[in-house]
C-alpha cells in the first residue's frame, strides 16, 4: 500500500550520478578559435623531404617550425608533424646545430623546444642523445623561459 | 651510453626548475579545501602540459605540473629480471615509508617505477634548487645502488653454490 | 642602500605599508596579520590581528583613511580600523562568495575595495553608512576560472582583473548608489557594474595563468605578468594594442609601475627585474636589480670545489645559498616612494630597494 501504487517508476536513479557541475555555463572552455578545422594543417612532407635531400637543413627546420600545427585539434596531424620535425632534427649534425639556431627567432625557438620534448616521447636508436644536445643548445640561447612556455602554452606541439 | 648521463641529468634539472614554480592555490571545486591540483586533475586550465625526457627507450622521466603541485615519475633502467626484482623491492621499501620521505608518492604512476609529489608547501619549507638537487642525486644513486645490490647478490649466490657443491 | 629586514618569520605571503611607511602589515603565511612599527632599535610588533580561520591571501592598507582590508581562504574579508588607543578593530564584510578569496585592493579614493575569488567572481564592496556595514556587489560574467589579481584605475570607476582562464579583463566598477557618473577614461565607461570594457588573451599560443595585473599611474596602460614567463602591456590609447615580451627567466608573480614607463617585476627567479617602455612603445629588459655575489666561504674554497667534484661529480660548488638577497620566490612587491619599492618572499625577508642608488651601482641602468 505504498503511496505510489505502482504509478511512478522510481527505480531509475542514473540521474543521481550525473555530474551537474560539468554542464555549468560558467565553466572554463578551451578557446575554440576556428574549431580546429581551419587551423594550420602542418608542414608539407614532400617539401621538407626535398629540402633535406638537398642538404638545406636549416631551411627545412625553419619551414617545419613555421608550419607547426600548434592550434590543430587533430592528434594525427600533430603526430605527423612531430615525426617530420624529429626527422629534420635528427638529420642535422651536432656541428651544424649552432648555425641553424642562429637563424631562428625567439618564437621559433619556443616551438623548437616543444618539439624537442615531443621527440623524447618516441625514442629510437640514438635519437634521445641527439635531442639532449639540441635541448642544451636551445637552453643556452633562450634560457629557462622556453621550457616554462613548453609547459604553460595550451597550444601544444 | 654513459656519455648521455650528464646531458640527461642537466636536461631534467632545467625542466624541474621550470616546473617547480608553484604557489598556494585554494580549491575552486570544494570550498575551504586546498588540494594538489596535479592529483585532483578536475580543472583542465590549472594543469600544465606533461613533459617527457628520455635517455633511451628504457629510462625516462615524466614531469607533470600544475599551479600548486608537480609530479615527477622516474622509470629506472632494468636490464634483466634480477634488476627488475631488485628495483621493485627497493622502491617498495621506500614507498612504504613515504611519509618520512616527505616528497615521495606512495604509488608510482602507471608505467614508471617511482614518483615524487612536490607541493607549494614543500617549496615554502625547502629551497627549490635543493629539492631539484635531491631528485637529480636520487636518479644518479638509484642506478648505482641497484648495480651494487646485483653485484653483491651474485657474489653471495656464487659462494652459496660453491659451498653446496663442495659436498659432491 | 638596499635594506634587508628580517622580521623573524619563515615566509611572508603578502605585505602592505601605511602612509608614512613607518608601519607595515605582513602575513607570515598563516591566518594572522602582524603589524610592525619601525623604531630606532628595529621592528616592534604592534599587534597580531587574528580573525581569519584560514590562510590570509591578501592585505591592502589604505594610506589616507588608514584602514586595512584583508581577505582569506575562509571566504571572508575584514576591514580593520584603528581606534584612539592604536588598537585595530575588525569589521566583518559579507562577501557572499562561495570559494576562497584570493586578492584584495582598495580603490584610489578608498571608498570601495575589490576582492577576487576562486568562485569565478569579483566582489566589489562599498560602505553603506545607514546600516554601518560594507555592502557588496558581484561581477560574474564572463569570468571562467579563479580570479588571481585585481587592480583599480586611478579614476576609481574601472577595474582590471586577471584570472587562471588565461585572460585579463577590464570591467566597469561604477556603483550608481554612491557615485555620480561613470568616468571618461580611454577604456570606456558604463552605468552598470560589471560591464566588460576590454578583454585580452594572455598569449596567442594559449595558456599562462595571469599572476598580476596593474594599471599605469596615468591609467591608460595595463601591465600583466603571466605564467608563460611573459610580461605584457596593453594601451587603451592605442586601440587596446598589446605588446608582449617573452622573457628567459622563470615566471613573474607580481609587478609594479615605477614611473610611467618603468616596471619592476618579481617572481620565481628570486630577484627583481626592471623593464622599460622605449619611445617606440616597445617593451625591453633593462636590468636585474640584484647584483649580490654569493658569499665565498672563508678560504678553502678550492678544497671544497675539489671535494665536491670528487664525491658528487659536481663541477660547481652548490652551496645552500642562492646568488641573491631573496633566497626563495618573491611573491609581493609594493611601491614605497617614487624611487623605492619593497619586496617580500617565501624566505621571510622584507627588502626595500632604492632605484636611485641602484642606478649608480649598476652600469647601464637608467630609469625611464
Amino acid at each position: 500500500m505504498s503511496r505510489n501504487d505502482g504509478k511512478k517508476d522510481s527505480s531509475a536513479s542514473t540521474f543521481r550520478k550525473i555530474d551537474v557541475d560539468q554542464y555549468s555555463d560558467n565553466n572554463f572552455r578551451e578557446e575554440d578559435a576556428d574549431g580546429g578545422i581551419g587551423g594550420p594543417t602542418g608542414p608539407d612532407e614532400n617539401e621538407i623531404l626535398t629540402l633535406l635531400s638537398q642538404g638545406k637543413n636549416a631551411e627545412a627546420l625553419i619551414s617545419v617550425l613555421r608550419s607547426a600545427p600548434l592550434g590543430c585539434k587533430n592528434q594525427q596531424v600533430k603526430d605527423n608533424a612531430r615525426n617530420l620535425t624529429l626527422k629534420v632534427l635528427l638529420s642535422i649534425k651536432s656541428t651544424q646545430i649552432d648555425d641553424c639556431l642562429g637563424q631562428l627567432d625567439r618564437d621559433l625557438l619556443d616551438v623548437l623546444m616543444k618539439y624537442i620534448y615531443r621527440g623524447f616521447e618516441i625514442p629510437t636508436e640514438g635519437s634521445s642523445s641527439h635531442l639532449l644536445t639540441w635541448h642544451e643548445k636551445v637552453y643556452n640561447i633562450s634560457g629557462v623561459g622556453s621550457i616554462v612556455r613548453a609547459f604553460a602554452d595550451s597550444k601544444r606541439a | 651510453m654513459s656519455g648521455t648521463l650528464k646531458p640527461y641529468l642537466a636536461a631534467v634539472r632545467r625542466t624541474l626548475t621550470a616546473a617547480m614554480c608553484l604557489e598556494n592555490f585554494s580549491s575552486q571545486i570544494v570550498e575551504k579545501h586546498n588540494k594538489p591540483e596535479v592529483e585532483v586533475r578536475a580543472s583542465k586550465e590549472l594543469l600544465l602540459t606533461p613533459i617527457l625526457i628520455s635517455r633511451n627507450d628504457k629510462e625516462k622521466v615524466l614531469i607533470e605540473s600544475s599551479i600548486n603541485s608537480m609530479r615527477i615519475s622516474i622509470a629506472v633502467k632494468q636490464a634483466d629480471d634480477l634488476e627488475k626484482l631488485l628495483c621493485h623491492n627497493f622502491t617498495r621499501f621506500m614507498t612504504m615509508r613515504a611519509e618520512h620521505f616527505i616528497i615521495l608518492r606512495r604509488k608510482p604512476i602507471e608505467g614508471y617505477d617511482i614518483s615524487f609529489l612536490i607541493t607549494n608547501i614543500h617549496v615554502e619549507q625547502m629551497y627549490k634548487h635543493k629539492i631539484v638537487d635531491f631528485v637529480i642525486y636520487f636518479m644518479e644513486e638509484i642506478d648505482r645502488e641497484i648495480s651494487e645490490m646485483k653485484l653483491s647478490m651474485n657474489a653471495r649466490a656464487r659462494i652459496c653454490a660453491e659451498e653446496f657443491l663442495k659436498r659432491f | 642602500m638596499t635594506e634587508v629586514h628580517n622580521l623573524g618569520v619563515d615566509a611572508i605571503s603578502c605585505h602592505a605599508w601605511n602612509k608614512d611607511r613607518k608601519e607595515v602589515a605582513i602575513c607570515p603565511n598563516n591566518n594572522e596579520i602582524q603589524v610592525y612599527k619601525r623604531t630606532s632599535s628595529g621592528w616592534k610588533l604592534l599587534q597580531n590581528l587574528q580573525e581569519h580561520d584560514m590562510h590570509v591571501m591578501g592585505i591592502d592598507w589604505a594610506p589616507n583613511t588608514n584602514r586595512i582590508v584583508t581577505c582569506s581562504a575562509d571566504k571572508n574579508a575584514y576591514v580593520w580600523t584603528q581606534e584612539g588607543d592604536g588598537k585595530w578593530n575588525p569589521a566583518w564584510v559579507l562577501l557572499r562568495i562561495n570559494r576562497a578569496a584570493t586578492c584584495v585592493k582598495w580603490s584610489p579614493l578608498e571608498n570601495k575595495f575589490a576582492v577576487g575569488s576562486g568562485g569565478r567572481v569579483i566582489a566589489v564592496c562599498y560602505f553603506v553608512s545607514e546600516n554601518n556595514w560594507w555592502q557588496c556587489k558581484h561581477i560574474k560574467r564572463p569570468l571562467r576560472s579563479t580570479v588571481t589579481t585585481v587592480d583599480w584605475h586611478p579614476d576609481n570607476k574601472v577595474l582590471v582583473a586577471g584570472s587562471t582562464d588565461y585572460k585579463v579583463r577590464v570591467f566597469s566598477a561604477f556603483i550608481s548608489d554612491m557615485e555620480d557618473a561613470p568616468g571618461n577614461g580611454p577604456w570606456g565607461h558604463s552605468n552598470t557594474l560589471g560591464t566588460l570594457l576590454a578583454e585580452f588573451q594572455n598569449t596567442p599560443n594559449g595558456g599562462g595563468w595571469i599572476h598580476s595585473v596593474v594599471f599605469s599611474p596615468c591609467g591608460n596602460k595595463i601591465c600583466w605578468v603571466a605564467h608563460n614567463s611573459s610580461i605584457c602591456i596593453a594601451d587603451a590609447t592605442k586601440g587596446n594594442a598589446v605588446i608582449r615580451l617573452y622573457t628567459e627567466h622563470l615566471p613573474f608573480l607580481n609587478c609594479v609601475w615605477m614611473g610611467s614607463n618603468s616596471i619592476v617585476a618579481v617572481g620565481h627567479s628570486c630577484m627583481p627585474m626592471l623593464y622599460s617602455i622605449d619611445d617606440n612603445g616597445q617593451l625591453y629588459f633593462v636590468s636585474k636589480l640584484d647584483n649580490t655575489q654569493k658569499k665565498e666561504a672563508a678560504g678553502l674554497s678550492a678544497m671544497r670545489k675539489f671535494q665536491s667534484l670528487d664525491r658528487q661529480a659536481r663541477t660547481d660548488t652548490n652551496d645552500n645559498a642562492l646568488d641573491s638577497i631573496h633566497q626563495n620566490t618573491i611573491n609581493c612587491v609594493r611601491k614605497v616612494s617614487n624611487n623605492e619599492f619593497s619586496t617580500s618572499g617565501l624566505d621571510g625577508q622584507l627588502v626595500v630597494w632604492d632605484l636611485k642608488l641602484l642606478e649608480n651601482s649598476i652600469a647601464g641602468l637608467k630609469i625611464a
